[in-house]
């Protein structure tokens, strides 16, 4: 590959391992990123189990722009721009709730849960019943994914399928959205969503959450204090120490995770062990597991990152963050937590107390997170900071392809963290990525795999 | 004449409109401008007799009987 293809001179220099701090701090930048990284990519929205039912809203975010999840009155999904059309007020200033219409509070105009203008004001009077009512519904998106529950939408009518851009990234979503024992898309939300605001660039927790294992000292104090499910540590994942650790990158998609897997033939050691009903449903769950999915349930999930801005987190605790861009230098934190939707009320129970323990505004991990984003960007922003690049060098060159271990394959560019404890690579995955979409006029030039399959083919 | 707040009025509540129709309200979506309501009669045109509309606030004057 050409490391110099797709870059901007300066900025994004993969081949010297260099980023500049512009892209975090420079605001015409960050409009650039508006409307060609936001208004084209496949952006998290929600997650079906917010709105059961006919007429339930979930109010969301894609880039800057307040959107709507709503379940019209035939049960079908839709996702609007949450924006008037006739004076561009916002139709719903609740967070989520259950509506027939949603209407203007500015001037009356009112719109079905299907989008459709169905109230303005002195339409017989003042419009002569002139207005076409069909032109002017609410602005909806142009591509919307319900994927395993999880609902995604692209304002970018010629942006590949969301399966197509997520590629072989495919199986991590996978271990977000399916059971624990395996089964198809399993999971629901638990409780509301937890959102709060960081004075820092999205693109830190983005590169964060693409794999930064070199930050580990930071969550020190976690593991000294054991905030993990059974007083240990932050997590119980016995299966880290039997386990090959990776970083996986998906290249030309700009997706990238950390990833375990376990030796063939192994099951992760009991976890939960303070809570026999946790540990008994867990244990239960893993023989499933390796039942339903055999080699793939050596497959274990661990943070990751689906560009641009939504992260994973599959295992513990089971969490999914949205990264939304408020400013250069301000980001909205919205994480969203994971169960099974059948699993026993007292499991439900114990993994909401872990999760606020861990993730979260006053989650104890992720405000260590938290304080590192926050005073890098502060200290990034001045004038002589700006001349100097942040370093993205590490293990640069190493990584490798058709990767296997034990007979499991695993797709993508790998390094393997159990040799070399850290690398970049994912972040360079991302920052490549960052690139493309910043320099590409047209998903001709994004959608580089097509080209790639293609001479794979030939 | 003081203003209905039409956010209190339950479904099947009869309402009296401006230009005299007489309806009854099917659905309250609790926005305080909009009604559904069923016309029950209307002197300015009797074909919306037995249709729903939309009612906007300001245009309920009255309840009904």
């Amino acid at each position: 590959m050409n490391d110099k293809r797709g870059y901007r001179p300066g900025l994004v220099d993969l081949r010297l391992g260099e980023v500049s701090r512009e892209i975090f701090v420079n605001e015409h930048i960050y409009a650039e990123e508006q409307e060609r990284i936001f208004a084209r990519a496949w952006l998290h929205v929600g997650h079906e189990s917010q709105i059961p039912k006919p007429g339930d809203y979930f109010v969301s975010s894609m880039g800057e722009e307040s959107v709507i999840l709503c379940r019209d009155r035939a049960n079908k999904i839709h996702v609007f721009l949450n924006s008037c059309r006739h004076r561009g007020m916002k139709v719903c200033r609740y967070d989520q709730g259950s509506t027939p219409v949603f209407t203007c509070p500015y001037h009356g105009w009112s719109y079905g849960t299907d989008g459709r203008l169905v109230g303005v004001p002195y339409f017989r009077e003042a419009y002569h019943s002139r207005l076409d009512k069909e032109k002017w519904g609410l602005v909806e998106v142009a591509q919307m994914h319900n994927y395993k529950g999880s609902i995604w939408a692209t304002w970018d009518p010629a942006a590949p399928s969301f399966t197509e851009y997520l590629g072989d990234f495919t199986r991590y979503l996978d271990l977000q959205l399916d059971g624990w024992d395996g089964r198809e898309g399993q999971a629901e939300v638990l409780g509301g969503i937890q959102k709060w605001l960081v004075p820092c660039n999205w693109k830190f927790p983005a590169e964060n959450f693409s794999g930064d294992t070199y930050h580990n000292i930071s969550h020190r104090s976690v593991d000294l204090a054991g905030i993990g499910p059974s007083g240990a540590g932050r997590r119980d994942m016995g299966e880290r120490d039997v386990s090959r650790k990776l970083h996986v990158c998906i290249p030309d998609r700009g997706h990238q995770t950390i990833h375990y897997v376990l030796p063939a033939g192994k099951s992760p050691p009991p976890a939960y062990l303070n809570a026999p009903i946790v540990a008994e449903y867990f244990r239960h769950c893993e023989e499933e597991k390796r039942r339903l999915r055999g080699e793939e349930a050596r497959l274990v999930g661990a943070p990751g990152e689906i560009f641009p801005n939504t992260a994973l987190l599959s295992r513990q605790p089971r969490t999914m963050a949205v990264w939304h861009p408020r400013s250069p230098h301000q980001t909205e934190c919205w994480r969203w937590f994971f169960v099974d939707r059948d699993a026993p009320t007292e499991v439900k129970h114990f993994l909401r107390d872990y999760y606020i323990r861990y993730s979260g505004p006053a989650g104890m991990t992720e405000q260590d997170d938290m304080e590192n984003w926050n005073y890098a960007h502060a200290a990034s922003r001045g004038t002589i900071a700006r001349r100097y690049p942040y370093n993205y060098d590490q293990g640069s060159g190493t990584a490798v392809t058709n990767y296997e271990y034990q007979g499991l394959r695993v797709p993508g560019e790998v390094i393997d963290l159990t040799e070399t404890q850290s690398s970049e690579q994912p972040m360079r995955n991302f920052y490549r990525r960052w690139a493309e979409f910043m320099e590409a006029d047209d998903w001709s030039r994004l959608a580089t795999w097509r080209g790639n399959e293609r001479k794979a083919a030939e | 004449m003081s203003a209905i707040n039409v956010r209190d009025l339950a479904p099947g509540t009869s309402i009296v409109l401006a230009d005299g129709a007489e309806a009854e309200i099917v659905t309250n979506p609790g926005d305080g401008m909009w009604l559904f309501a069923r016309y029950l009669s209307s002197p300015r045109d009797p074909t919306l007799v037995g249709q729903e509309e939309m009612i906007f606030a300001p245009d309920v004057v009255a309840l009904g009987r």
